[in-house]
């Protein structure tokens, strides 16, 4: 009786542990299509996801601003990640979303091709950006490895940050 | 800890309210020195504070108001006569007073900045201790506080004895002076002399006079005492700040609401509900307008608040230019939002001793030109619509557009020719320009040509209007126009190709639609002439970048716009209205971009920019596209029948082939589209540039009504012919085609000539 009661408190403790380790070192990401490529930002880090809305024109902005569009009241920037990738523009399709990211002190939308899923990744498997990608004002956060593919992870303050 | 806290706040509170009466009423005294009114209230005012700084153990500011007491007391019970000079001492001790105030309020002491007080100290005590002298030497005590004024000796380090015999060496001194300059010149500056021949009248009759004082103090001009006890709260203007932020909501859901009304209305005409709609919406709307109203009021200060210190500014500019000036104020009460009285402070100083130094002659001069030796400066404030005037005159000498131009072409500012076809009114506007000045010597108080641009750019910043009139030797009256508030303002909804851009409407001057051949060119820059000005034009779209969607029209709208000196035309292509609009920040990541001011949300939910008018203005001067030609350039090139397009839109195949066939003597192209929602996706797409449309009135997904309504939405297609070619034949289906914006209506079946003959007449071939 003793034993088994042991037994079933120690399996308990581990189910409590084990959940708490495995948090530690998982990030959520969200997974999204730019291109031909998967990228994808921090969960915490998204404020919302909506669908395309009219968005009004800025005059005198680099090309990747398309604009600022109302969100409930308030008035937020719109970027194309496309054009900030030098990717070439496509027309807004069924797919197209404006993730609304909110940094510190910015909150901006960002045009995606669509969305692909909700991931959670073992931080051990975020490897560093290659050399090659420092130049792009450190946009990337990391490289995720996956079973089928790799992630672009990118850093949501970078993409925040105003560079014109 | 914290009660003391709370009461050290109080204190400052009050005590600035106090000291900010003060100055205005010791002006006024010195030109009524018996009035005891005021005596009373300057000394309940240095009697308060001394209280309350004993009470708080401020030993430094007590020691300060306790000597200011003495002298006040003394002045009040009629036993010292306030001369200017014992008031440059009571005035300075006031601003010493006001160091400590504001040492207290930054560092919660009174002794941490190291404000010497025992010179001031010392002459405050010279003045009240002048009466129990003897008579004849008081006139000379009094006078004696000038040298201390100017030797600034350390008296501090000496001691009684030492600072006696100080005194008496320095009356001998003075009497000496005295004594030479009597012999010397009898044109001395007539202040000294008028002291002289005041002093000892007064000694003689101020025992005996005593009672007179008491009767003739209610004769001079008396203000309304602030005794009067008012209900207030004091509120942290953060407060109110959310307050407004939270109206500004109010007012975008309002205008929303009126929109959807509008839609609503036309959808429903005459439907019972509507009336009632129409109830709530207006109520709302217009309690959504007194609400903002009323929490603007509750921002508003009288801009007495600013004209307040005025009265001691020209007090002092006069005595230490030589000149005799009077300060006349009128509509202090006049009020205005808080960030505006607080901005509006700075570019009053400076135009104010401008009048002072430059504008007001000397007596001499004056007398010479036969005008009264005293000068005027009259500041005087109103309302006018939204927007609050105020208004500097001075009875001086006034611009001399001649010499601004020469000045102006002297540093390069401008060319001779500019210069030649300049008004006088466009030269008085030189004198905002940075470093043009027509002073002939720098002094003090002005002359380095910085002044004034301070002006212009802090009015510009409140988004307000200067306009400068003036006449040669009859005097200069400046006019700044600012908008009441700043957080919700009146604009100017304007459109350019397919954007919209709000203007605040305090920059608007007026709007005007002229025809293209009336703009001429001048050196690259394109020009109106308007009425009796020459007005720079520039089209919105080519400052914004906008894309350009449909063709010039052989007419222009041009929006004139003013900041503080500046005149702009703007050619916009639509005036969509007035508007009260909320103005919203970019945000930190478009903070900043030149020409825009903010955002706003409109009725539609849509954000609209507003425009910064001043920066718009900058930004007008690097443009230089030739508005005619450009307009001649975009005239449509089709010349042959096959360059013309017509949408043919029916669900029918067989019908559309009819329509072709019609169509085909013309020669033109003919698109073909089987539903609305294609028809319309054909003409968003813009990918051909469609000249007519034939419509059947019934289609699958979208029928030919709503595809109407549609297109016009559209102010690119709003001169677009469309043609309904219908089976259907009442008379309120005609009218149903009216409404939706059809400009043809054919009843099928027709004769294809017929059809011809509409769609020649249609796009003109």
């Amino acid at each position: 009786m003793n034993d088994k009661l042991n037994n079933i408190i120690q399996k308990q403790q581990k189910q409590i542990e084990e959940p708490h380790k495995k948090e530690e070192d998982v990030v959520q990401l969200v997974g999204f299509i730019i291109g031909q490529e998967e990228y994808a930002v921090p969960i915490l880090s998204i404020q919302e996801i909506i669908k395309p809305i009219e968005y009004t024109r800025v005059p005198s902005v680099p090309d990747y601003i398309l604009g600022v569009f109302n969100l409930r009241g308030s008035v937020i920037p719109l970027i194309d990640l496309r054009r900030k990738f030098k990717m070439e523009s496509v027309r807004q399709s069924e797919d197209t979303r404006y993730i609304v990211m909110k940094g510190r002190d910015n909150t901006a939308g960002f045009v995606i091709d669509r969305l692909t899923e909700a991931i959670r990744i073992k931080s051990g498997k975020i490897g560093p950006p290659p050399e090659t990608i420092h130049a792009d004002k450190g946009m990337v956060y990391g490289i995720g490895m996956r079973d089928d593919n790799i992630l672009t992870i990118l850093k949501v303050e970078a993409l925040l940050k105003r560079d014109f | 800890m914290e009660d003391i806290q709370e009461i050290l706040e109080d204190f400052l509170v009050e005590a600035f309210e106090l000291i900010e009466q003060l100055d205005q009423n010791l002006v006024e005294l010195e030109s009524n020195p018996d009035d005891l009114e005021l005596l009373n209230s300057i000394f309940r005012v240095a009697h308060t504070i001394k209280g309350s700084s004993s009470f708080l153990n401020f030993d430094v500011l007590t020691g300060l108001t306790h000597h200011m007491e003495d002298v006040l007391n003394k002045a009040r019970r009629g036993e010292l006569k306030l001369t200017p000079d014992v008031m440059d001492v009571v005035l300075e001790s006031i601003d010493l007073m006001k160091a400590l105030l504001h040492a207290i309020r930054d560092n919660g002491n009174d002794t941490s900045i190291g404000i010497d007080i025992t010179d001031i100290c010392r002459r405050l005590d010279a003045i009240s201790t002048g009466d129990v002298i003897p008579e004849s030497t008081s006139k000379s005590v009094e006078e004696a506080m000038s040298p201390t004024l100017e030797e600034e000796a350390d008296y501090s380090q000496l001691s009684d004895q030492e600072v006696e015999d100080e005194i008496e060496r320095l009356l001998k001194m003075r009497k000496e002076e005295d004594k030479k300059r009597k012999e010397s010149s009898g044109t001395a500056s007539s202040a000294p002399a008028k002291n002289e021949s005041e002093v000892p009248v007064v000694q003689k009759s101020a025992p005996t006079k005593r009672e007179d004082l008491s009767s003739a103090a209610a004769t001079p001009v008396k203000k309304e005492t602030a005794s009067a006890m008012e209900q207030t709260i004091r509120v942290e203007v953060k407060r109110l700040d959310h307050l407004m932020n939270l109206i500004g909501e109010l007012v975008l859901g309002k205008n929303r609401l009126l929109k959807i009304y509008d839609d609503v209305e036309e959808r429903y005409e005459g439907e019972k509900f509507l009336e009632e709609l129409n109830q709530v919406v207006s109520s709302i709307s217009l309690v959504t307008t007194d609400l903002q109203i009323a929490v603007m009021k509750t921002r508003m200060l009288p801009i007495a608040k600013v004209f307040n210190k005025f009265p001691r500014m020209v007090r002092d500019l006069s005595r230490e230019l030589g000149k005799q000036i009077e300060l006349e104020i009128s509509g202090e009460e006049t009020e205005l939002d808080k960030s505006i009285v607080e901005e509006i402070g700075d570019p009053l100083v400076h135009i104010i001793r401008n009048s002072c130094d430059h504008g007001v002659e000397t007596m001499e001069a004056r007398r010479a030109k036969g005008k009264p030796e005293t000068g005027l400066i009259q500041l005087k404030a109103y309302n006018e619509g939204n927007n609050i005037v105020i208004e500097i005159t001075d009875d001086g000498n006034g611009l001399d557009p001649d010499i601004l131009r020469s000045k102006a072409i002297e540093k390069g500012m401008i060319t001779e020719r500019e210069a030649d076809g300049m008004s006088d009114k466009e030269a008085y506007a030189l004198i905002f320009k940075p470093a043009l000045s027509t002073a002939k010597v720098v002094t003090n108080v002005s002359g380095r040509g910085v002044g004034m641009d301070v002006v212009k750019t802090n009015i510009e910043k409140l988004n307000g209007i200067i306009d400068v009139d003036s006449e040669l030797g009859q005097g200069t009256v400046i006019r700044l126009k600012i908008p009441l508030t700043l957080a919700i303002i009146q604009a100017l909804l304007v459109g350019a190709q397919e954007e919209y851009y709000a203007i605040p409407l305090a920059s608007v001057l007026e709007t005007v639609r002229i025809p293209l051949d009336e703009i001429y060119t001048i050196e690259g820059k394109n020009v109106l002439r308007l009425r009796d000005e020459v007005l720079s034009l520039v089209r919105l779209s080519d400052i914004f970048g906008v894309k350009q969607v449909y063709e010039n029209s052989e007419h222009a709208y041009v929006v004139v716009i003013g900041l503080a000196e500046a005149k702009l035309g703007v050619i916009v292509d639509t005036l969509v209205g007035q508007e009260e609009i909320v103005i919203k920040s970019l945000g930190d990541y478009l903070q900043g971009i030149e020409g825009i001011a903010g955002a706003t949300i409109r009725g539609d939910g849509r954000v609209t920019l507003i425009i910064d008018v001043a920066a718009l203005m900058t930004l007008a001067k690097g443009i230089s596209v030739d508005i005619r030609a450009a307009a001649e350039a975009t005239v449509k090139v089709k010349s042959a029948p096959s360059d013309y397009i017509v949408l043919a839109v029916d669900d029918s195949a067989m019908d559309r082939n009819i329509m072709k066939k019609s169509m085909e003597p013309i020669g033109v192209k003919v698109l073909e589209a089987s539903n609305g929602q294609e028809a319309l996706n054909m003409l968003k797409s813009a990918e051909h540039s469609i000249d007519a449309v034939l419509i059947d009135i019934e289609m699958p997904r979208m029928d030919g009504y709503t595809l109407a309504t549609e297109i016009r939405k559209y102010s690119k297609y709003k001169n677009l012919p469309l043609i309904a070619v219908t089976s259907r034949t009442s008379k309120s289906d005609r009218l149903r085609g009216v409404e939706s914006g059809m400009s043809e209506y054919i009843t099928k079946p027709y004769s294809p000539e017929y059809l011809e003959s509409v769609v020649r007449k249609n796009i003109k071939l």
